[in-house]
């Protein structure tokens, strides 16, 4: 088959217990006297629906990575960082112990494989020095950060976050979800589930409305933001407003020097799972104009979350080059992986 | 056409007249000791760009860091908000965009007019005085 990066597959240890080797005594301890558990990101996805994610590179080799429709190069998220609670020295070891983990149960067994570095959700201080310790290991392409956010990730106390993802070569992977405990909405809590289930697209829309107007990408021009899981149909709209608007209130904020929709379409990339499209075809073609083409779209299959056979509605309008960039050159540009090429990292 | 405005000395820094000359209503501005000529129109939606705020360019060098400088000066528009460089009637959003007109201000004594140059000292009811500058525009 063609080329393919796959943007967004999942992985995640199934106990803290996984985690040991990576963790102090004292961090075991904690776990252990206090009972932490992982819950597996089991609040996020309808009961039932789901396959756990893969909880070892045997289990992602037989349903990934070697399945009917393998891919070249799978980009793993693992979101268990996201479960962390808000003890920040805590969400700091996790993170270091995960991407330990990463390393060695995925990275270091497969030149296939890459990851998101999981960072500290809590402190931007600890993603920083994680950011620095793990971040220019080859295996790792973005620094992996929830929708759900303290703080819109526009915001300058981010900012050395992206500095340092930058010096050590990665970009910014944002994700649906977040840690429990942070609002679903850019306005609160929901009282229900489905509220919550789609509530990562209106917060993903808050955040790409962040980065731009905080200036991110003046201060970053090489940053790009891959958002993941959160759909892309409801970009055109936005941007629509968002043009309109700045040009009414750019004075407030004069580094924005160019219109949204120009920053957007130069620095954002969103995954194809879920990718929320209308059932008719020609609505489809309309959709993707809408977008000014399919440029800003990479392959995922979000394994092991199953978003029905709209990637393939969307394929079947697009041209061959479109599709090959789609499915693996925008993402092998992003990342900076050679597409076609040997692929081997270490 | 010239059309006499105002006498200078009673026109003051900061200050705007809004005159009709033959149906076009055109804003005359004094920022300092220039002045500026420009149509009342916005070419977005026809609002009335003359009665918005003069406002020089807002600059950063990097998010948060933003200054205010006095070149180029723009109109804002009250409705909403889009901008024209008061002096060439740019668009804010580069010379691709429509801009709007813009026209010649100048200083003129008083013994240079005594032809018959449409202005207000006609309607007015004050004594006309040929001695002192006129501003004087160019529609």
């Amino acid at each position: 088959m063609d080329d393919a990066i796959d943007c967004d597959v999942h992985c995640a240890p199934e106990s803290y217990d996984v985690l040991f080797p990576y963790l102090s005594d004292y961090w075991r301890q904690y776990i252990t006297e206090a009972g932490v558990r992982l819950n597996g990101m089991a609040h996020a996805y309808p009961r039932g629906v789901v396959a756990p994610a893969p909880a070892s590179y045997e289990a992602l080799a037989e349903r990934v990575l070697r399945g009917a429709s393998e891919p070249r190069i799978v980009v793993l998220n693992c979101l268990t960082g996201f479960e962390t609670h808000r003890n920040p020295y805590f969400a700091a070891a996790v993170a270091a112990a995960l991407n330990d983990w990463l390393r060695e149960e995925f990275l270091s067994r497969d030149s296939r494989l890459r990851a998101s570095l999981v960072v500290s959700t809590v402190s931007p201080d600890d993603a920083v020095s994680e950011i620095e310790r793990m971040g220019e290991d080859p295996g790792f392409v973005q620094v992996l950060l929830p929708v759900r956010s303290d703080l819109p990730w526009g915001h300058k106390n981010n900012h050395p976050m992206f500095a340092a993802a930058r010096a050590a070569g990665l970009q910014v992977g944002l994700h649906a979800w977040g840690r429990a405990g942070k609002a679903p909405t850019p306005s609160g809590f929901t009282t229900t589930y489905l509220e919550d289930y789609l509530g990562n697209q209106p917060i993903a829309q808050a955040q790409v409305l962040s980065f731009i107007s905080e200036g991110v990408f003046e201060r970053f021009p090489e940053l790009r933001v891959v958002v993941s899981e959160c759909g892309f149909a409801w970009l055109a709209p936005l941007l629509w407003r968002f043009d309109k608007d700045w040009k009414g209130v750019w004075r407030e904020v004069p580094w924005v020097k160019r219109r949204p929709s120009e920053y957007v379409r130069e620095h954002f990339c969103f995954t194809t799972a879920p990718a929320h499209l209308p059932s008719d075809p020609v609505a489809i073609d309309q959709v993707v104009e809408m977008m000014a083409g399919s440029a800003a779209l990479v392959y995922a299959s979000d394994y092991p979350h199953e978003h029905g056979d709209a990637l393939a509605a969307l394929l079947g309008r697009l041209s061959d080059e479109q599709r090959r960039r789609l499915m693996c050159g925008t993402a092998a540009d992003l990342y900076g992986l050679a597409a076609g090429a040997d692929y081997q990292i270490r | 056409m010239r059309v006499v405005v105002a006498p200078v000395s009673s026109f003051s820094d900061g200050e705007r007249r809004i005159v009709d000359v033959g149906g076009r209503s055109i804003g005359v501005f004094r920022v300092g000791e220039s002045f500026y000529g420009i149509r009342n129109r916005c070419p977005h939606q026809g609002g009335p760009l003359c009665l918005g705020h003069v406002l020089g360019d807002a600059v950063a060098d990097a998010p948060g860091q933003a200054a205010v400088v006095s070149d180029p000066l723009r109109i804002a528009c009250p409705w909403h908000g889009w901008e024209y460089d008061l002096d060439s009637g740019q668009s804010f959003m580069g010379a691709a965009m429509p801009g709007v007109r813009s026209y010649g201000v100048d200083l003129e004594p008083g013994g240079a007019l005594l032809e018959r140059v449409p202005g207000p000292y006609v309607a007015e009811t004050f004594e006309v005085r040929v001695e002192d500058e006129y501003v004087v525009l160019h529609a």
